[in-house]
C-alpha cells in the first residue's frame, strides 16, 4: 500500500487509488482497534462476572469435585494468576493467533470454529440471498403502484421488519414442520433443514431492505430518464429491473453490510430453535458455562467478519461514487 | 432429516402403503428381536465430553452407558451383581476390596481387560488432572489398587465405604481401555474406548454421536435380557434442544426414542397409539429447596417447619406439571436403596400449624403488606433462581410463594445468572438454594447434610452441604452406615438418618428427578439401566 502511495503523485487515477489505499489502511487499523476492544471487553466482562469458571468447567452446581481437582483445574487454565497477568498472557497468545483451548468443549477454539463456522456461514448467506430475492420479487414489483398496493406492501414490509426471529422461527416450525411436515424440524444435515431457519432470518431482514429500497425506488421512478425509457416502449417490468433498480439499489446494499451483524445475532436464536450446528448456538452455550476462550474466539471471528464486511462496503462506495471522498477528507 | 435406508421387510416393498403399515403393525406386536438396523435417539443436552470420568454430568452417563461396562451391576431392587468383576470380598475393616475379574473381556481397541485396567481406571478417576467431579467425588476414599495377578485386583480405601460397590455400578465409573486412557484428556473425550455393546464411531458436535455395534460383545450384565452382541447395528444419538421439537420429531417418526419428554407432552404421548412412554424416578435426593440454617430466619427450626407446612407443593405440582410429577417429601427419592416411605407425610401442607409455629417463634407482628414481623423486621426468605432454572421450576416456586404468603411469610424469588448463584452460594448469601442429587446410594445424605461438606471445597469456595447443617451425631450415624456391609444394619442406620434429616426440616422437597422416554412404534426393547435410571439400548431393536 505504501509503495502505491509514493508512486502515485501525478496520475489522477493513481492518486485516487492511493487515496483509497490510505483509507483502507486507516480503516484496517481502526478494525484492529475494534477487535482489541472486543477481546478486552469480553475478557473483563466474563472474568469480572461473579462466580467461578472452575465450577462451570467441573460440571456446574450439582458436581462434587474434590479440593485437589479444583486446584489442578485452576492451575491448568492459569486461573490462579492475577487478572492483569491473565489478560496480558491472553493478549500475547491472541497476537500469535492462538485462540486457546475451550474449557467446555475439550477442543482448541480454532477447531470448534472450523467445525461450526461453515453451518453458520451457510445459514447467513442463504438468509441474505433469500432476503434479496424477497425484496426483488415483492418490492420492486409493487413500488409506485398507487396508494392501495403500495400502502399494503409497505405495511407488510414494516410488519416483517418488526418480527422477532424467535417468534417467526416458532411459527414456521409450527406450520411447516409440525403441521404440514414439509420440512424437518431439526438438524443441519440436509438442504431441506436449511429452509425454515433461513426464512426466519430472511423475512425480517427483507422487511428492512425493502423499506429503504422502496423509498429510493419510488424517487427513482419519478426521474425523467424513467419516462424516457418508458417512451422507448419498454415494458414496465423491464423499466423497473433494468433501469430503476440500478439507481435504487445503493441504500439496500449498504444496509446489507449492517445486516451481517444482525444476521449473526439472529443466527444464535435460529440455531437454538432449529437445533442446527453453528457458532451462534455454540456461543450461547459457551456464555452459559463461562467458557472464556470460546466466547472470545467466537466474538472475535464474528467481529472480524463484521469489520471486514463494512470496510469492503465503505471502499466499494468510494470506488463507485468518488464524490463521497471529497465530502469526507 | 435424512432417513437411513434400511433393509425393509421385502414383503413391505411390494405392498401398497396400507398393506405396509399392516405389516409393520405385525412386527410391532411380535416379540422376536430383529438384528441390524439403526435407532435414532434424540436427547436435549449434548455432553461436553464422552468420557464420563471427566466432569460427570447426566448427558455423559446416558451416552456412555452404551459403550462402557462397569465393574459391578445393580438390579432394580438395588442389589449389587457381577459384571466385569465376577465376585469380590471385602475385608473385615471395610478398607480392602478384592475383585476377581472376568477373563474373556476385551476393549474395542483390542486391549484385554484385567487388573491393570481396573487400576488404570480408578487412578484416572482420582487423578485431579482428569477434572472429575462425579466419579472422582464418589471415590475420595480411594488410596490405590494392588494388582495381585492378571485377574485379581485389591482396591485400598482410606476409610470404610460401604457405598463403594453402589457407586461402582454407576455408568459414571464405567471402565475404559487403559491404552486409550493414556492419551490426552481431550482426545479421550472425543473418542473414549470401552468394552460395551457399542463403540463410538464419530462425534459430529452440536449434531449427533454415531455409535456402532461391538460384534465381539459377550459379557452383558445379569440385568440384561439377552447375551452376545447387541441387536442394533448402529445408534444415532442426536441433540435436539427444544422439547417441543423433540416431541414433534418423535410423533413424525423422524426419531425412534426421545429423552426428557416434557411433562406437558405426556398426555399427548399417551393418546398417540404410535408412542409409548417410559417414566422412571431417579434415585438420590429429590428436587428441593434447601434452607440455609446459618442465618435468620431459617436458623430457627420452627420457621423451617412453618415454611414447609405453608407451602402447598401438591397443589403446585398439579397445576405446573399436570399431575405428571409425584410428590417426593422425604430426603431420599423412592428409587434409592434403603429408602423409607415413613417420611412422605412429614412435609404435608398444614397452614394452621405453620401459623402456630410462627407465633411460637415470635413472628407475631404484621406490617402494612400483611407479612409477619419480629422486632420490626419482616419475615422474608430469598430463593436463588439461576438462569438455567427451567421455567416450570420457576412457576413451581411462584406457586409456593403464593401459599407461604397466606401465613404471612414473604418468599422472594431472586433471578440471576448461574454464575451469580454460584457466588451467592459460596458466600452463604441465600435463604433457600434449589437443587437435587442423582445417585444410587443413600450415602448422598452425607454429601448434602454432613459437616464435612459444609467446608468449601477448594478456593472456589462452594460447599455441597448448602443447609449448613453440622451435627456430630448425624455425621457419626452416616459414618457407621458406611462401616457395615450388612444390608439390614445399613437399612436401620439409613432409616435413622432419613428420620433425623426429615425432622430437622432441612429442605422443602418437591418432586423426584425422573427419566422420561418417548418411544415410537419402530423401537422395541428399550429399557433403563437401574443404577441411575439411564437409557440402555443393548436389548433394543428396531422394526422399520
Amino acid at each position: 500500500m505504501s509503495s502505491a502511495t509514493s508512486l502515485a503523485v501525478t496520475d489522477p487515477r493513481r492518486e485516487r487509488l492511493a487515496a483509497l489505499g490510505r483509507r483502507a489502511v486507516i480503516r484496517l487499523a481502526g478494525g484492529v482497534l475494534v477487535l482489541w476492544a472486543v477481546a478486552s471487553l469480553t475478557f473483563f466482562a466474563l472474568r469480572l462476572m461473579p462466580g467461578d469458571p472452575v465450577l462451570a468447567i467441573l460440571g456446574g452446581p450439582s458436581a462434587n469435585p474434590s479440593p485437589e481437582t479444583i486446584e489442578a483445574t485452576r492451575k491448568e487454565y492459569g486461573l490462579d494468576q492475577p487478572l492483569a497477568v491473565q489478560y496480558v498472557f491472553y493478549l500475547g497468545r491472541l497476537l500469535q493467533g492462538d485462540l486457546g483451548v475451550s474449557y467446555s468443549q475439550h477442543q482448541p477454539v480454532t477447531q470448534v470454529l472450523a467445525e461450526q463456522g461453515g453451518a453458520t456461514l451457510e445459514l447467513t448467506v442463504a438468509a441474505l440471498l433469500l432476503a434479496w430475492l424477497l425484496v426483488l420479487l415483492l418490492t420492486v414489483v409493487t413500488a409506485g403502484r398507487g396508494r392501495l398496493v403500495g400502502g399494503l406492501a409497505s405495511m407488510a414490509e414494516t410488519l416483517s421488519a418488526a418480527l422477532p426471529h424467535f417468534w417467526l422461527g416458532v411459527v414456521l416450525l409450527a406450520v411447516f414442520a409440525f403441521g404440514l411436515r414439509w420440512f424437518p424440524p431439526a438438524g443441519s444435515d440436509s438442504l431441506a433443514s436449511l429452509v425454515l431457519p433461513a426464512f426466519s432470518l430472511a423475512i425480517p431482514l427483507a422487511g428492512f431492505i425493502a423499506q429503504v429500497t422502496r423509498e429510493s425506488l419510488e424517487l427513482t421512478l419519478d426521474q425523467p430518464f424513467i419516462l424516457t425509457a418508458r417512451s422507448r416502449g419498454l415494458s414496465d417490468l423491464a423499466v423497473r429491473f433494468r433501469h430503476a433498480l440500478r439507481h435504487a439499489l445503493l441504500p439496500g446494499v449498504s444496509l446489507s453490510g449492517w445486516a451481517i451483524g444482525a444476521l449473526i445475532s439472529g443466527a444464535v436464536v435460529c440455531e437454538v430453535i432449529f437445533s442446527r450446528k453453528g457458532v451462534g448456538r455454540q456461543l450461547y452455550q459457551a456464555v452459559q458455562v463461562q467458557d472464556l476462550p470460546l466466547v472470545i474466539g467466537i466474538s472475535l471471528v464474528v467481529a472480524a467478519g463484521y469489520v471486514l464486511a463494512n470496510i469492503l462496503v465503505d471502499l466499494l462506495y468510494q470506488w463507485i461514487d468518488p464524490r463521497q471522498q471529497e465530502a469526507k477528507p | 432429516m435424512n432417513h437411513p435406508i434400511l433393509p425393509l421387510i421385502p414383503l413391505c416393498a411390494a405392498l401398497a402403503l396400507v398393506g405396509c403399515e399392516r405389516a409393520e403393525q405385525r412386527t410391532v406386536h411380535s416379540d422376536q428381536p430383529v438384528h441390524g438396523g439403526t435407532l435414532v435417539y434424540a436427547t436435549d443436552r449434548e455432553p461436553t465430553c464422552l468420557d464420563p470420568h471427566v466432569a460427570g454430568d447426566m448427558p455423559q452417563v446416558f451416552v456412555a452407558q452404551q459403550y462402557l461396562d462397569s465393574l459391578v451391576s445393580m438390579d432394580s431392587d438395588g442389589r449389587i451383581g457381577p459384571w466385569l468383576a465376577t465376585r469380590w470380598e471385602v475385608s473385615a475393616d471395610g478398607l480392602r476390596y478384592t475383585f476377581h475379574l472376568r477373563r474373556d473381556v476385551r476393549f474395542t481397541d483390542g486391549t484385554p481387560f484385567n487388573a491393570e485396567a481396573v487400576k488404570a481406571n480408578l487412578d484416572h478417576m482420582a487423578d485431579p488432572k482428569t477434572q472429575s467431579s462425579t466419579a472422582g467425588g464418589y471415590i475420595r476414599q480411594y488410596r490405590g489398587t494392588d494388582v495381585i495377578d492378571d485377574y485379581t485386583a485389591v482396591v485400598r480405601l482410606a476409610t470404610p465405604y460401604a457405598a463403594f460397590l453402589e457407586v461402582l455400578a454407576q455408568g459414571f465409573l464405567g471402565i475404559q481401555s487403559p491404552t486409550a486412557l493414556k492419551r490426552s484428556r481431550d482426545q479421550n473425550c472425543e473418542s473414549p474406548v470401552g468394552s460395551g455393546p457399542f463403540k463410538v464411531a464419530r462425534w459430529d458436535r452440536q449434531n449427533q454421536v454415531e455409535l456402532v455395534r461391538n460384534p465381539d460383545y459377550n459379557w452383558a450384565p445379569p440385568t440384561a435380557k439377552h447375551q452376545g452382541p447387541a441387536y442394533l447395528e448402529r445408534i444415532v444419538w442426536k441433540f435436539i434442544q427444544e422439547p417441543s421439537v423433540r416431541f414433534a420429531s418423535l410423533q413424525a417418526g423422524e426419531v425412534d426414542v426421545i429423552e426428557t419428554l416434557p411433562p406437558e407432552s405426556h398426555e399427548a404421548a399417551r393418546r398417540n397409539p404410535d408412542v409409548e412412554l417410559i417414566v422412571a424416578q431417579r434415585p438420590g435426593n429429590p428436587t428441593n429447596g434447601t434452607f440455609n440454617m446459618r442465618r435468620a430466619p431459617f436458623d430457627d427450626i420452627r420457621v423451617r417447619e412453618a415454611f414447609v407446612r405453608s407451602a402447598d407443593v401438591e397443589g403446585a405440582l398439579k397445576s405446573v406439571y399436570f399431575g405428571e410429577f409425584p410428590r417426593a417429601a422425604g430426603p431420599l427419592s423412592v428409587a434409592t436403596p434403603f429408602y423409607s416411605g415413613d417420611f412422605e407425610d412429614s412435609q404435608n401442607y398444614q397452614p394452621a400449624r405453620a401459623a402456630k409455629l410462627l407465633d411460637e417463634a415470635g413472628w407475631t407482628g404484621r406490617d402494612a403488606d400483611g407479612y409477619r414481623t419480629k422486632d420490626g423486621k419482616r419475615l422474608s426468605a430469598t430463593v436463588l433462581i439461576g438462569a438455567r432454572t427451567p421455567p416450570s421450576e420457576l412457576t413451581l416456586w411462584e406457586q409456593v410463594q403464593a401459599t407461604t404468603r397466606q401465613v404471612g411469610l414473604e418468599l422472594v424469588l431472586d433471578q440471576m445468572s448461574d454464575a451469580q448463584v454460584t457466588a451467592r452460594q459460596a458466600a452463604w448469601d441465600y435463604d433457600i438454594r434449589t437443587g437435587y442429587w442423582n445417585t444410587n446410594t443413600p450415602d448422598v445424605l452425607r454429601i448434602i447434610f454432613s459437616s464435612a461438606f459444609v467446608q468449601p471445597a477448594g478456593v472456589g469456595g462452594y460447599h455441597q452441604n448448602s443447609s449448613g447443617y453440622a451435627d456430630p451425631g448425624f455425621d457419626a450415624l452416616l459414618e457407621s452406615a458406611l462401616a457395615t456391609q450388612d444390608p439390614e444394619q445399613r437399612r436401620a442406620l439409613y432409616h435413622r438418618a432419613q428420620q433425623q434429616a426429615a425432622a430437622q426440616y432441612l429442605q422443602l422437597n418437591t418432586y423426584p428427578q425422573s427419566t422420561r422416554l418417548g418411544i415410537y412404534k419402530t423401537a422395541h426393547g428399550v429399557r433403563l439401566e437401574p443404577s441411575l435410571a439411564v437409557t440402555y439400548l443393548y436389548d433394543a431393536w428396531v422394526s422399520k
